[in-house]
């Protein structure tokens, strides 16, 4: 493909389709990252070169004194229709025109890769979210104190000792709660594990959820443990913010101390990695060109983002 | 038979009437009609002279807007503007609806006048289409154009501030005069009023008692304070209780003395239209976590004015370099003042000496 450098607004707006992969800062909602990013498309096609204003229609009477200096004259010459001016109708491209959807969402306090559909993109952002993709997450905790809603901006309820705390025994938690979350899906189905039903179930792929009410856990990993902090991959679908820090606090009771969420972070939606996702610093409209570029050939390399066989976690008939 | 065609006649256009009174009700768009029908009756007055006495007379009798009309379309010698077959009812969405006919409004757009801009906030749409060039805009462009103001800045000026022409010519005079009393030299009058346009609308008195406030609140010489008033003209006529508040914060709660107070407020003014909650943020960050004393803040006032994520992002990734040194003591000494220089990529290649893909991934884990 090759590329062309574009001046005209026109063009750039008739392109801007598909989805882009940002990367939210943790503190700022979805819905700021959302204006930012629409508004700065704005201020960089509004910069681009504008369509000139209509011409008038040639049957005009000629008005005005008909004296050099009268400026209806003149426009009439010019024969262009001055209500259509960018001073005077407003500027051409308003966040407004710009249609846009997150896939999914991600909470206040969770950084990371989001989705946002562009235009034409929207039909494929629903596309995707209804497939609902799993989702990955490097959730990192804090032991020794436990905080009001787990997250690290409320106050502090509870403080242990987590000295006795070694990885192999977060590790060993992490496994067990994984084997249970899967098993507890095939439950959901009505099959048994042991049985030829589950085999064939399981070799359709993953079983997801059928609507978005369940959070659905398929893998917990311990990555990272650094004292007091410990970190966590977690592979999940419908899951929410709060769900993972009060699953953080959990583990951490069972694991007789207490701990809270210090830091979210979701760094793969389906194929969309973070290492593509586009940093504060480049949300500007060329930015925005390139990664919608990007994510289409992610879209194209795995066309089953999009149109896929289901394997819903149904119960059984 | 007549009387009878005629009656229902009169009866179609009283419901016609009512119907656009019912529609100018109902819709929520701006309603120029009042203007329209202002500037109407001007040309009336205009078409009245040239119409003859009966021909007049039938005009007013029957259907008289639209016999109106088709006159005004047969005698469009004296008159500036057309409405074509707009109806004087009909209201209108915005200024632009308006531009092709009036003289005022073209003036305007030729100067660089931001119309769509003017016209979002409320009740100004209605003013200016009601101003007349020659009468109110341009003694007023002459005036400015006399002090010294160059007419690239006009277009902008009247965007904020089209206020302006409402003003009386003699205060505006009154008003410079004052500020040259108190010898305000004439480049500094010709930044303050282009970048704050409302500043003219201001009585002598008022921009007094403020200049007054912060000259005792800060303990500033004459010289700082016309700095200060000079290099950010929108603190002076700035809200007030907004102003309050900021000093409130920078004395009490972030603890700066009236010396420190005075040089930081003299070189970054801009600080006290910062929000007070966003300006605690910054400083807890700059003084708690960065660990920069009050003096070191003082050196560069630029810190506060940066946006807290900002900050944080530039420091952790000094601290991951191990680079975060900020004692002009020691060895490796970074300025804090060249930490928030700058974009992304100045800072990276300049002050912590790395590459953008590095800074792009240290960001990406946070």
């Amino acid at each position: 493909m090759t590329l062309t450098k574009v001046y005209d607004a026109a063009t750039v707006f008739k392109h801007l389709n598909g989805i882009i992969n940002v990367y939210k800062p943790a503190g700022m909602k979805v819905k700021h990252v959302r204006n930012a990013i629409l508004s700065n498309i704005c201020k960089g096609l509004n910069e681009l070169k504008q369509r000139e204003p209509r011409k008038l229609p040639n049957d005009m009477r000629l008005l005005g004194s008909g004296a050099a200096t009268d400026t209806v004259l003149h426009k009439i010459a010019a024969n262009s229709d001055l209500s259509d001016h960018i001073l005077a109708s407003g500027p051409r491209y308003l966040p407004g025109d710009i249609r846009c959807a997150p896939v999914g969402t991600l909470g206040d306090h969770t950084s990371g890769v989001l989705l946002f559909g562009l235009n034409k993109g929207l039909q494929q952002s629903s596309l995707i979210q209804r497939n609902r993709p799993v989702r990955i997450y490097h959730v990192t905790a804090r032991m020794g104190t436990a905080t009001e809603n787990h997250l690290p901006d409320s106050r502090v309820t509870v403080r242990a000792n987590h000295r006795h705390l070694t990885p192999e025994r977060i590790s060993g938690l992490a496994s067990s709660m994984q084997a249970s979350h899967q098993r507890k899906m095939y439950e959901l189905c009505g099959v048994d594990l042991q049985t030829q039903a589950a085999y064939e179930l399981a070799c359709k792929g993953l079983l997801r959820p059928a609507d978005n009410s369940q959070p659905v856990i398929y893998g917990i990993k311990l990555i990272h443990f650094n004292r007091p902090h410990f970190t966590l991959e977690l592979h999940t679908i419908n899951e929410n913010e709060q769900y993972m820090a009060a699953l953080i606090h959990d583990m951490a009771i069972e694991l007789r101390t207490v701990a809270h969420c210090s830091q979210l972070r979701c760094i793969r939606h389906a194929h969309f990695d973070v290492t593509e996702s586009l940093l504060r610093h480049g949300w500007h409209l060329p930015g925005i060109m390139k990664n919608l570029r990007l994510q289409q050939n992610v879209l194209k390399a795995h066309p089953q983002l999009l149109d896929q066989q289901r394997v819903d976690l149904h119960a059984a008939q | 038979m007549k009387f009878l065609a005629t009656l229902s006649a009169v009866a179609m256009l009283c419901t016609w009437v009512r119907n656009i009174t019912k529609v100018s009700k109902t819709t929520k768009c701006y309603q120029f009609s009042d203007q329209i029908r202002y500037i109407r009756a001007l040309k009336r007055v205009q078409s009245d002279l040239i119409v003859p006495v009966e021909q007049s007379n039938v005009a007013h009798h029957d259907n008289p807007v639209e016999k109106k009309l088709t006159e005004q379309n047969e005698k469009q010698s004296a008159v500036a503007f057309d409405f074509g077959s707009r109806e004087a009812h009909v209201p209108t969405f915005n200024l632009a609806a308006h531009v092709n006919n009036s003289t005022t409004l073209q003036q305007l757009l030729s100067l660089g006048v931001d119309l769509h801009s003017i016209e979002r906030r409320k009740g100004l749409g209605q003013y200016v289409l009601r101003l007349d060039f020659e009468e109110n805009v341009k003694p007023y462009l002459t005036f400015l154009a006399d002090q010294g103001i160059s007419p690239d800045s006009f277009g902008k000026m009247i965007t904020k501030n089209p206020l302006i022409f409402k003003a009386d010519l003699d205060d505006l005079q009154t008003r410079i005069d004052y500020m040259k009393s108190k010898r305000f030299s004439v480049e500094a009058l010709q930044r303050i009023f282009t970048k704050n346009p409302y500043w003219l609308m201001f009585s002598t008195k008022r921009i007094d008692r403020r200049l007054g406030y912060f000259q005792k609140e800060f303990y500033l010489s004459g010289h700082d304070l016309r700095l200060l008033a000079t290099k950010e003209p929108r603190l002076i006529t700035y809200n007030m209780e907004h102003i309050r508040k900021s000093v409130f914060t920078l004395r009490e709660e972030m603890g700066f003395s009236n010396k420190e107070l005075q040089s930081l407020i003299v070189h970054t003014p801009r600080l006290m239209m910062i929000p007070p909650d966003d300006l605690v943020e910054r400083f807890s960050y700059v003084h708690n976590d960065m660990g920069l004393s009050h003096a070191q803040i003082i050196q560069c006032p630029e810190l506060l004015a940066s946006r807290e994520f900002r900050l944080r992002e530039r420091h952790e990734f000094l601290k991951l370099l191990g680079r975060a040194q900020y004692d002009p003591q020691k060895d490796l000494y970074i300025s804090p003042s060249e930490i928030v220089r700058g974009n992304n990529f100045y800072f990276v290649r300049n002050v912590a000496k790395s590459d953008l893909e590095t800074f792009d991934l240290f960001l990406k884990t946070r």
